[in-house]
């Protein structure tokens, strides 16, 4: 009876393997495809052929000096902000993954203090820290003092900046480490604790390198966004990028053509960032390779 | 060289140990039989100290494991002196637990100096495997790695929570053999396996654990071949 329905379905079909495939067709994509083009289109013309996008002023002043110096500026805000905030970063969720009750409280408390106040908020308090301590010094709380500075000399406004953004920062960064770590498999250090190998040096050789899978994605989410967020100091009248171009906007009222300075250069820097991301992360994934 | 003596261990409301008392000789090789549940997992990790007991001890040639006894009372160790004496101790898991961002021979030299550790990869027949990451190796041969690094600590003895449980089935070979060579040149081993054929060839001594207690233990063939105990016999009936 099988061997029957075989012999049938393959007399009927014998030429079945040599057929071509033909593969399935997706009209709709074409007419996407040809609206977005339509659209695409449309917004390059308006831009080449709308003066008021003002490319003569653009091109005058995308490499000036006076730009170029504050692209510098916004730069060594970023680098800065990453590096001190990452660093404090990883120290708070370290404490705040701590076994010890009260380091635990410590991290989650200084989480919560910074994530609660806003970026803005914290740099013009940093700004005008000087009304609120003329000194600085060192001592013993109610007892004697070692060493004294005026405060308005310690902190200047870049160093508020920096300050303001690097513990802003290393809220955030500390919570995007802690998700990384708690990410790595249980298994790992179990091992590590197995063959006796020293706490932080687990950390450092087992832990972090296989958390920074979970962590650069969102790392690198934080570096542009701080990137981008460094326009916010603008308010402390520090010449970085975003400042620059409202003084200079200020002045000579070619308000578009300027913010298309910083938004090219905002581009720039951001694909770059992008672009680095893609091969930090192919590094770390080296071990998940076949 | 490890004595355990009246350990008891809970999770929750369930005991786990309820009072298991164990003594190995050096070179001697101990293999643990028993149905899953029944706490054998659970003392392996209480001898390295990956799990606190609640009540008795663990000694390592007389070097009491976890604790020190000073005026009438064990004082807890701090982590760092604990990590120090499981250097004494090697750890070999079900899932290998590799680390998988470094090679077979960064996994072994992450505890011991690089020739040293070429010579343990050696030693378990991976030496031209050393720079592949654990993902690029099969299940046996990550399991014979993670016993490379067990020993590149040069541990006074060797503790295997079910080696060949998570391998398919044509792979437990090679990392039974792998065990069968270290029993051979004199290594203290504890062995916890669903392996009957490799406990009767291997094991010096059969320990069959139940219920968190040691039900009976003695050479292969009294445990396997003429089990007292019902227990015993149940269990033997089942996975023979």
């Amino acid at each position: 009876m099988t061997s029957g329905t075989l012999t049938l379905v393959s007399t009927k079909d014998d030429d079945l393997p040599s057929l071509p495939v033909v593969p399935a067709r997706h009209p709709w994509r074409w007419v996407g495809v040809a609206f977005v083009l339509v659209l695409a289109a449309q917004f390059v013309h308006g831009l080449v052929t709308n003066p008021a996008w003002d490319w003569p002023t653009f091109a005058r002043y995308f490499t000036a000096q006076s730009i170029l110096t504050a692209v510098g500026t916004t730069i060594v805000l970023t680098v800065l902000g990453t590096v001190l905030g990452f660093a404090l970063g990883i120290v708070v969720a370290v404490l705040r993954m701590s076994k010890s009750p009260f380091l635990s409280a410590v991290g989650w408390t200084y989480i919560w203090a910074f994530r609660s106040i806003p970026l803005i908020v914290q740099l013009l308090f940093w700004f005008n820290i000087s009304y609120l301590y003329q000194r600085l010094s060192l001592g013993v709380p109610f007892g004697p003092e070692f060493v004294s500075f005026e405060t308005i000399a310690l902190i200047s406004p870049m160093g508020a900046a920096v300050l303001g953004l690097a513990l802003h920062q290393a809220a955030y960064a500390a919570e995007i480490v802690r998700s990384g770590v708690i990410s790595v498999d249980r298994g790992q250090l179990e091992a590590a604790a197995a063959l006796g190998i020293p706490r932080f040096r687990q950390f450092r050789r087992i832990v972090l390198p296989q958390a920074m899978r979970s962590i650069l994605p969102n790392a690198a989410n934080e570096v542009i966004s701080l990137f981008k967020g460094t326009s916010v100091v603008s308010v402390m009248a520090i010449g970085e990028l975003f400042y620059q171009v409202q003084v200079i906007y200020g002045r000579n009222a070619r308000v578009v053509a300027l913010l298309m300075v910083a938004t090219v250069w905002y581009i720039i820097l951001t694909t770059l960032l992008s672009i680095g991301q893609h091969y930090v992360e192919r590094y770390f994934a080296r071990g998940d390779r076949r | 060289m490890i004595e355990v003596l009246g350990v008891h261990k809970s999770f929750g409301a369930l005991e786990v140990l309820r009072g298991v008392s164990l003594e190995v000789a050096a070179g001697e090789v101990v293999v643990v039989l028993g149905p899953s549940g029944s706490g054998k997992s659970t003392l392996l990790r209480a001898i390295n100290h990956l799990e606190k007991v609640d009540r008795g001890y663990i000694t390592i040639d007389g070097e009491l494991i976890g604790y020190r006894r000073r005026g009438g009372k064990l004082h807890e160790l701090k982590e760092s002196e604990i990590l120090k004496q499981r250097k004494d101790i090697g750890f070999v898991f079900q899932n290998f637990n590799l680390f998988p961002h470094l090679t077979a021979l960064e996994n072994v030299a992450e505890v011991a100096a690089l020739s040293d550790a070429r010579h343990f990869l050696e030693r378990v027949g991976l030496a031209d495997k050393a720079d592949a990451y654990p993902r690029q190796l099969s299940g046996g041969q990550q399991q014979r790695v993670a016993i490379a690094r067990a020993l590149a600590t040069r541990p006074k003895v060797v503790l295997f929570d079910e080696p060949t449980s998570a391998l398919d089935p044509e792979l437990v070979g090679e990392v039974l053999d792998v065990l069968r060579d270290l029993a051979r040149s004199g290594t203290t081993m504890v062995v916890v396996t669903h392996e009957i054929g490799f406990a009767r060839e291997v094991a010096d001594r059969i320990v069959f654990i139940d219920d968190g207690v040691i039900v009976e233990q003695g050479s292969p063939g009294e445990v396997l071949d003429h089990p007292v105990h019902e227990r015993t016999r149940a269990f033997l009936s089942k996975v023979l």
